[in-house]
């Protein structure tokens, strides 16, 4: 007789590893593109809804706790061989296993997705930040046992829940970053980058306060009187303690840190070069042509750019790219189904800075003029960045106006003279001086 | 830990009383429920009759290791309960049927015994057919895979009674089993409960002085704490006259006897 299959029939801990792989799959497939990009996007975004997922399984733990108590088996119970700690392990191991079961069904369904489009595969971080996010459901479930057989109430769950949304949302706006990872099981995961990882010491830190609280769960689910209830609090303060004392302090180990394998930049064997991160590999064929193109209309300038890569740097990088180093650096965006997003836009992104990276210090571009010429090489008439390049909902439309007179105006001008004009352009962005009147000929 | 439990170890030991107590005082909350008892129990069926308040549910729950003495001495089995000692070997050869039993009412007949039988941590091999054998006993075959919240009240007291069983106790404390039992399933009860108490002692509590009569081989009457009166079934026959209340010999019987010791009491 399988004591284990019995309580899995008998208790809530099936319901609750059903609403948990629906809650979590469904939140999942709503939104595909937060986590189609690959393996760490996938269990990244997972951990983040551990915003739902976590207050459930508090919320489901305190359903069971109360319907032990309302069973009233306490006496008969008493009378067996088992030890009351034993007696209690079938609940909490049904509960942890489904539970645990559940965090990586909702994983499986999202591999499901990405396995035929993601390529790079950190397997250490990978399993680690899954196997924290399992261990956070079954500490949350273990808590709620131990609280709702405590506080019997019918309201214990619900209150539960919001507790746990509240504790979550509020440690990471409120608590210094250092503290919220080691508490949070969000912390950390929402998507800034491609790159981005979770730090092992901090997945460390975070699992001993998860374990701490399964083991205060524990320790108030077996209590039989208020002393080992209090004593429930030693788990809590020496998790938090050793918790803290593990998690570093260091802002870009704790705030989406770069896997730097997953931003190598891999190549074609072929030129000319065009490169993307590893873990966008996928995407480097359907980029190629296409990069190529815009490479073949930059060709028409002197000591043109000859390869294409990725840009990977990211908004907490110190990295600044040479604007004249011969590449053009373009983003590169994956669509809902982990192919290459956006596909019109990339010709455009490699010309349209003439192959003159921006480095955020120049305060001499110009979107009009780089614009026209832009749109010169490619022997297109300018249009604007609206449904052009992601992201761009709202532009002046004078801009384009503009942009199309100086383009107007470049192709009435013999063919060699106008390339002089925007190799000038082009000069005038590698050495950050001034390009208005260069197109028009109106320049000093 | 788990671990697993050798058959030596659950094995049938002899033990010169099943229960003995000398004294014993046992509390039910702040009321002194059980006061100064002396007691000594072989195998056999034991009928404990008494008026409501006498102390039967107090000491019943002692003797299954619920309730600590707050005095006197008792022993189960050979071994001394006084809340220090480790009851693990005496409870895995105890069965139980406390007056009011909780449940978990999506467990099957099969589930809760089988559950029953491994919180008394019987030998994996031979639990699936003690269970069912248990089972049978109580005349629920046909009902071992309905779940208990869908049983009557006298099914689920019968669910009761063969989780009781199921590890063929040495000791089997009975706290009102025949509550809800229609007439035929009470008869078959007294036929279990005589087929238990060849080889197990058997204490059943009960106001029905006909089962105790009917099923038990010793009576015990229990009164404000104390024992005042142990004999046979035939013995209390013999107790009363036609002026003591009551439909049978028996009923008459114990009616006279509670007589007796309230008037000593009040002495």
């Amino acid at each position: 007789m399988n004591i284990l299959g019995i309580e899995l029939r008998r208790s809530a801990a099936l319901g609750a590893g059903l609403i948990t792989v629906v809650v979590g799959a469904g939140a999942l497939y709503v939104a595909t593109g937060r986590w189609s990009s690959g393996w760490m996007a996938l269990a990244m975004t997972i951990r983040e809804y551990l915003l739902l997922l976590w207050p459930l399984a508090l919320a489901a733990g305190a359903w069971q706790g109360r319907r032990e108590h309302r069973a009233k088996v306490g006496e008969l119970f008493t009378t067996t061989a088992r030890p009351r700690a034993q007696r209690m392990l079938p609940v909490l191991g049904a509960m942890a296993l489904t539970l645990a079961v559940a965090y990586l069904l909702v994983t499986v369904a999202g591999i499901g997705w990405i396995a035929s489009t993601a390529r790079h595969l950190p397997l250490l971080n990978f399993a680690v930040v899954t196997g924290v996010g399992a261990l956070s459901l079954i500490g949350a479930a273990w808590l709620g046992l131990g609280i709702g057989r405590m506080l019997p109430a019918l309201v214990t769950a619900p209150a539960l829940a919001v507790a746990g949304v509240l504790l979550i949302f509020l440690s990471v706006i409120r608590l210094p970053d250092w503290l919220a990872a080691a508490i949070s099981p969000v912390h950390g995961t929402v998507p800034f980058h491609a790159y981005q990882t979770i730090d092992n010491r901090v997945s460390g830190a975070l699992a001993i306060s998860m374990a701490a609280l399964a083991a205060a769960g524990l320790l108030l689910f077996v209590a039989d009187g208020w002393r080992t209830r209090t004593a429930a609090l030693v788990p809590v303060v020496l998790g938090l303690v050793v918790a803290t004392a593990v998690v570093p302090r260091d802002e870009g180990v704790l705030n989406w840190p770069v896997d730097p394998v997953a931003r190598e930049l891999v190549c074609t064997d072929d030129a000319p070069t065009v490169c993307v991160s590893r873990v966008n590999a996928n995407v480097l064929d359907a980029l190629t042509p296409l990069a190529r193109e815009g490479l073949t209309a930059l060709a028409k300038l002197p000591d043109a750019p000859t390869a294409v890569h990725e840009d990977t740097r990211t908004l907490m990088s110190d990295d600044v790219s040479s604007p004249e180093d011969g590449i053009v650096r373009i983003p590169v965006r994956i669509d809902k189904s982990g192919g290459l997003a956006h596909p019109a836009a990339v010709v455009t992104e490699v010309v349209r800075g003439l192959g003159v990276g921006y480095d955020g210090q120049c305060q001499n571009r110009d979107d009009v003029v780089e614009r026209a010429a832009a749109y010169w090489l490619l022997a297109r008439e300018p249009q604007s960045d609206v449904g052009v390049i992601p992201g761009m909902i709202e532009e002046s439309p004078e801009i384009n106006v503009e942009a199309v007179a100086l383009w107007r105006g470049l192709r009435e001008l013999p063919e060699d003279e106008a390339l002089d004009r925007v190799t000038a352009v082009r000069d005038a962005l590698r050495l950050c001086t001034d390009v208005t009147g260069i197109l028009s000929g109106t320049a000093r | 830990m788990m671990r697993a439990v050798s058959a030596a170890e659950t094995a049938v030991t002899t033990h010169p009383w099943a229960v003995h107590a000398e004294g014993l005082r046992v509390r039910a909350g702040r009321h002194l429920a059980v006061d100064g008892l002396d007691l000594a129990l072989l195998s056999g069926v034991h009928g404990l009759l008494g008026p409501n308040g006498a102390g039967k549910t107090t000491l019943i729950r002692a003797l299954a290791t619920v309730l600590n003495p707050a005095g006197g001495r008792l022993t189960l089995l050979g071994r001394p309960v006084d809340g220090r000692s480790d009851l693990r070997s005496v409870r895995r050869t105890l069965g139980y049927l406390p007056q009011h039993f909780g449940f978990y009412p999506r467990f099957t007949v099969r589930e809760f015994v089988g559950y029953m039988a491994w919180l008394k941590e019987m030998p994996k091999a031979g639990v699936a057919a003690a269970v069912q054998r248990s089972i049978d006993r109580v005349g629920l075959t046909s009902k071992a895979d309905a779940r208990l919240k869908t049983l009557s009240g006298g099914m689920l007291r019968r669910a009761g009674i063969a989780q009781a069983i199921v590890n063929d106790p040495q000791l089997l404390l009975l706290d009102e089993p025949t509550v809800g039992l229609d007439p035929e399933q009470r008869l078959d009860f007294r036929d279990l409960l005589r087929d238990l108490g060849t080889d197990s002692c058997v204490l059943v509590s009960t106001h029905l002085v006909e089962d105790v009569v009917a099923a038990c081989t010793d009576v015990l009457v229990l009164n404000e704490g104390r024992l005042v009166w142990q004999g046979t079934p035939e013995g209390l026959t013999t107790q009363g006259d036609q002026g003591d209340a009551g439909d049978s010999p028996a009923e008459r019987g114990y009616s006279a006897v509670l007589r007796r010791h309230r008037a000593e009491a009040a002495q």
